[in-house]
C-alpha cells in the first residue's frame, strides 16, 4: 500500500497527485485501535486495583 | 485557558466563589441537577456555539470529502466548498479571539501539569487533542482555501494554472492527510467524550457549566494521576 497517489506533468515528470484513499482505511483502523487498547487498559487497571 | 496552578485548586475555572460548599458528585446526582449555586461556569456561550458549529463543519466536510472515494458516490463539491468556507470563517474567529482576547501561552503545559503536580482548566490530554485538531484544521483550510481556485465558485475566479502540477499535488496531498487524521482523531475526540468519568465535560460543552463537586473530582483525579493522560 503506498501513501501517496502518484501521476505525471505536462513533461511527463513524475508528480504526487495526493493521497491514497487506501489511508482511510488505516485512518479507521487506528481510530479502532486506540479505542480498543484504551478500553483494555481501562479493563485491566479496573481488575488490578480490585 | 488557564494553566497556572492557583493555590486553590477550586479557582481554576476563574468561575464565581461566592457559593456554598458542594457535596460530592454522589450527594448531587442523588439530589438531582445541582443547584445553580453550586455550577462554576467553564465555558461561555460564544465558546461552546464554536465548538458545536466546527464539529459539524468538520463531520460534513468528512463526510463530503472522504465517502465518495470510499464507494458511495454523490453531488458533494458544492457542500464541501460551502463548509469549507463556514469552516475557515470558523478558524479566524477563533485564531482571533484567542490571540486577541486571550493569552496564547496557557495553550501549551508544564512539566508540571505532565506529573499531574499543577491543575489547569484543561488537562494535558484535553491539550494535546486540542493541538492535534489545531493543526489538522489549519492544514485542511488553508490547502481547501488554495483549492478553491480549482473549483467554480461565486467567490473566486477559477484559476487551475495557478500552481503547477507538482505544487496542486503537494496541495491535495497535505489537504488528504488532514482529512484522514482527522477521521482518528474525531473518532478518538468522541470515544474521550462519552466516556462516563468525562461526563462531566460533555455536560460542561452543553451546558456551558460544570458542578463544584465534579470539579473538585476532577482535580482530586488529576492530581492522583487517575484521569490526566486517560
Amino acid at each position: 500500500m503506498s501513501i501517496f497517489r502518484m501521476g505525471h506533468d505536462p513533461w511527463g515528470r513524475p508528480v504526487i497527485e495526493g493521497i491514497s484513499w487506501d489511508l482511510i482505511w488505516v485512518a479507521l483502523g487506528l481510530g479502532v485501535l486506540v479505542i480498543t487498547g484504551h478500553l483494555l487498559y481501562r479493563l485491566l487497571r479496573g481488575a488490578r486495583r480490585e | 485557558m488557564n494553566a497556572a496552578a492557583p493555590a486553590n485548586p477550586a479557582d481554576t475555572l476563574g468561575a464565581d466563589q461566592s457559593a456554598g460548599p458542594a457535596g460530592t458528585p454522589e450527594a448531587d446526582r442523588a439530589a438531582g441537577s445541582p443547584r445553580r449555586a453550586d455550577l462554576v461556569r467553564r465555558h461561555a456561550g460564544i465558546d461552546r456555539l464554536y465548538h458545536w458549529l466546527t464539529a459539524a463543519c468538520v463531520l460534513v466536510l468528512l463526510a463530503t470529502g472522504l465517502l465518495p472515494h470510499a464507494g458511495i458516490a454523490f453531488d458533494w463539491v458544492n457542500l464541501h466548498w460551502t463548509t469549507g468556507i463556514v469552516l475557515i470563517a470558523l478558524t479566524l474567529f477563533h485564531l482571533l479571539r484567542s490571540l486577541i482576547w486571550k493569552q496564547v501561552r496557557t495553550i501549551w503545559f508544564t512539566v508540571a501539569q505532565l506529573r499531574g503536580q499543577q491543575v489547569g482548566k484543561y488537562s494535558v490530554a484535553q491539550k494535546l487533542m486540542h493541538h492535534a485538531m489545531g493543526v489538522m484544521v489549519l492544514c485542511a483550510v488553508v490547502t481547501g482555501a488554495l483549492l478553491l481556485k480549482k473549483i467554480s465558485t461565486p467567490l473566486l475566479v477559477r484559476d487551475p494554472y495557478l500552481f503547477g502540477a507538482g505544487t496542486w499535488g503537494i496541495i491535495y496531498a497535505v489537504h488528504g492527510l488532514a482529512a484522514v487524521s482527522a477521521v482518528t482523531l474525531v473518532m478518538v475526540h468522541v470515544y474521550f467524550a462519552l466516556r462516563p468519568e468525562n461526563r462531566m465535560y460533555l455536560l460542561a460543552m452543553l451546558t456551558g457549566r460544570m458542578s463544584r463537586a465534579d470539579q473538585r473530582e476532577r482535580v482530586r483525579g488529576i492530581r492522583a494521576g487517575e484521569t490526566h493522560l486517560t
